[in-house]
This record gives structure tokens, C-alpha cells and sequence, in this order.
């Protein structure tokens, strides 16, 4: 009884990174590597998908690139959102506000008793 | 944030953390890894390499902004479901027709290894396999026989063959789910005789 019947019926194989991926879509797979990849994107619909239209890219050597640029342009979109947030913190802190409006008050005060003592 | 020093952690934990501190850098990690994935989607839908890139983007925020409203379990389900939904609306607005979008999220849950395993764990299910391979049209036979039994990829496949590589993909996803129909025919057809 072949063991590889049970791959039909399997489905439990790991995840494929995106670098693989990218190799594969590259043809820079070794034909084991390939069968692999092909074994696990059968199991996906997603990955299915994302592969059938991948195939489509004319130059698959820019498909890095292209995912830099979109990575970086989502790295912007959610660090914004954070410093917005930090900055609403502040504002939900009105005790950093007094605490710094009394430091102030003390100072002066100080200022107005040593002047007024030198004075005297 | 760097996305490699997540990489041991999965899509669940950082959609906890996410959830628990409400820090968007979280999902900008979980998003990252399915830029790839999402690219490949739209392209396929769309036909279009720039629109495919503007796909990407818009489902990003469409993602960002949904998961501030609701919880959601089974993140990559629910990530191709909000892909495919959006392509299509692009489609559809495309061709100018009235659109409504179909809210579901609720994903499907990912297929139930449990009943998959009940079948890997029965030997006798093996020999209904072979069996049913048999059965198959000689196309899907051959395809299926040589990808998964003799291990080759559908480049070898399709060189042994003379199939197109489309061909030799579609001879093993047809092949594979008639088989299963088959064996699940034939333990019917068992079970009824006892």
C-alpha cells in the first residue's frame, strides 16, 4: 500500500513563507521543492488563487518590489494611527497638565520670596 | 516594529494583541504576511497589475478598519473572503451595475481535519483509494498518479504527459475531489450492505 495515498487525503502540511513562494513563482525551485509548494497551494484555496493570478505578473522578478512597497506604504498607515493615539493620551492626562502648572507656580513663588528677601 | 521578530508568533496571538491593546502596528504585522497572497488575488480578479496593487491597498484599510469593529477567529479565511468580496465589487462597479456587498464575517472555519484524520487513520480507506484511482479518467489518473504517488511537479508532469501546465492542474484538483467522492461513495455503498 503506497504511503504517498494518504497525501491526497492530507492536509496537513506547514505554511509556505512568501520568499518561497517568490522562488517558486521565479522558477528557482528544485522539481522536489516545486512538487512541495504545488502539493501545499492544492490544499489552499487562497493560496490557489493568489498563485493563478501571480502566474500572471509579466516580470515575476519585480513581485518582490512590489510587495516592499506595499508593506512600507502599510507600515505607514498603522504607525500613524499609533502617534494619533499617543498623542490623545496626553490629552486623557490632564494630572500631567496641573502637576506641570503647579512646578511653574512654585517656581515663580520662589522667585518672588528670594527677590523680595535680597530686597530686604 | 520588524515583522521577521514575529515570526514566531501566529496570526491568532497577534490578532490578541491586537484586540487587547488596540496598537494598529499589530495588524500591520499580520497583514504583511499576506501582501503576496493578496497581490496574487486581485490580479487574478482584476487583470490588471496597477489595479491589483491599488486592490491591495484599499483591502488593507477595508481590514484595518473592520477589525476595530468586530472580533474575528479565523483571520486567513476571513482575509480571502474580504479579497474576493472586494475584487468583485470592483468588478461589478467596473460594469456599472447596482452592487451589495455580501457581508459574512463570519468566515468559514477552516476544513475539519477530524474527519479527515478518521479517514487517513482507516486502513481500509487506502484500499478504497486505490480502488477508486482506478476509476478515474485516464487523464486525471495519470496527472494524479504522478504528482502525488511519484512525487513529481506539474512541470515533470506535464513533460511526461504533453498536458498543458493548466491542464495537469486542473486533471489533480478534479481528480482529487472525484476520488473523494468515490471513496465516499463506496463506504456508503459498505455500509449499507452490513
Amino acid at each position: 500500500m503506497p504511503a504517498n495515498y494518504k497525501d491526497i487525503l492530507s492536509h496537513l502540511s506547514t505554511e509556505i513563507d512568501q520568499e518561497t513562494l517568490l522562488l517558486y513563482l521565479q522558477g528557482k525551485l528544485s522539481e522536489d521543492k516545486k512538487h512541495e509548494v504545488e502539493k501545499h497551494i492544492l490544499q489552499d484555496d487562497f493560496e490557489d488563487d493568489a498563485v493563478d493570478g501571480l502566474q500572471e505578473f509579466k516580470d515575476k522578478e519585480q513581485l518582490q518590489y512590489m510587495v516592499e512597497m506595499l508593506n512600507r506604504d502599510l507600515k505607514k498607515k498603522t504607525a500613524k494611527k499609533k502617534k494619533l493615539r499617543e498623542k490623545m493620551k496626553y490629552k486623557d492626562q490632564p494630572w500631567l497638565y496641573i502637576s506641570l502648572l503647579i512646578l511653574i507656580l512654585l517656581i515663580v513663588i520662589s522667585y518672588i520670596v528670594i527677590h523680595r528677601m535680597l530686597k530686604g | 516594529m520588524k515583522a521577521d521578530q514575529f515570526n514566531h508568533i501566529t496570526d491568532q496571538e497577534l490578532l490578541q494583541r491586537f484586540y487587547a491593546d488596540h496598537d494598529n502596528e499589530w495588524l500591520g504585522v499580520l497583514l504583511q504576511r499576506y501582501t503576496l497572497l493578496l497581490l496574487g488575488v486581485s490580479m487574478k480578479y482584476l487583470k490588471n497589475e496597477e489595479e491589483a496593487k491599488d486592490s491591495v491597498q484599499q483591502i488593507f484599510l477595508k481590514v484595518i478598519q473592520e477589525l476595530q469593529k468586530y472580533k474575528v477567529e479565523y483571520f486567513k479565511s476571513w482575509l480571502y473572503m474580504v479579497a474576493k468580496n472586494h475584487c468583485l465589487m470592483r468588478i461589478r462597479e467596473k460594469q456599472g451595475k447596482i452592487t451589495a456587498e455580501i457581508s459574512d464575517r463570519l468566515a468559514a472555519k477552516p476544513e475539519e481535519e477530524s474527519d479527515r484524520l478518521t479517514l487517513l487513520q482507516n486502513d481500509h480507506t487506502l484500499d478504497l483509494m486505490e480502488a477508486a484511482l482506478k476509476e478515474l479518467n485516464p487523464e486525471q489518473q495519470q496527472c494524479v498518479t504522478l504528482f502525488y504517488l511519484q512525487k513529481k511537479s506539474y512541470q515533470e508532469v506535464g513533460d511526461e504527459t504533453g498536458y498543458s501546465m493548466l491542464q495537469v492542474k486542473s486533471y489533480i484538483q478534479n481528480g482529487k475531489r472525484n476520488l473523494k467522492i468515490l471513496i465516499e461513495k463506496k463506504s456508503a455503498e459498505e455500509m449499507n450492505r452490513k
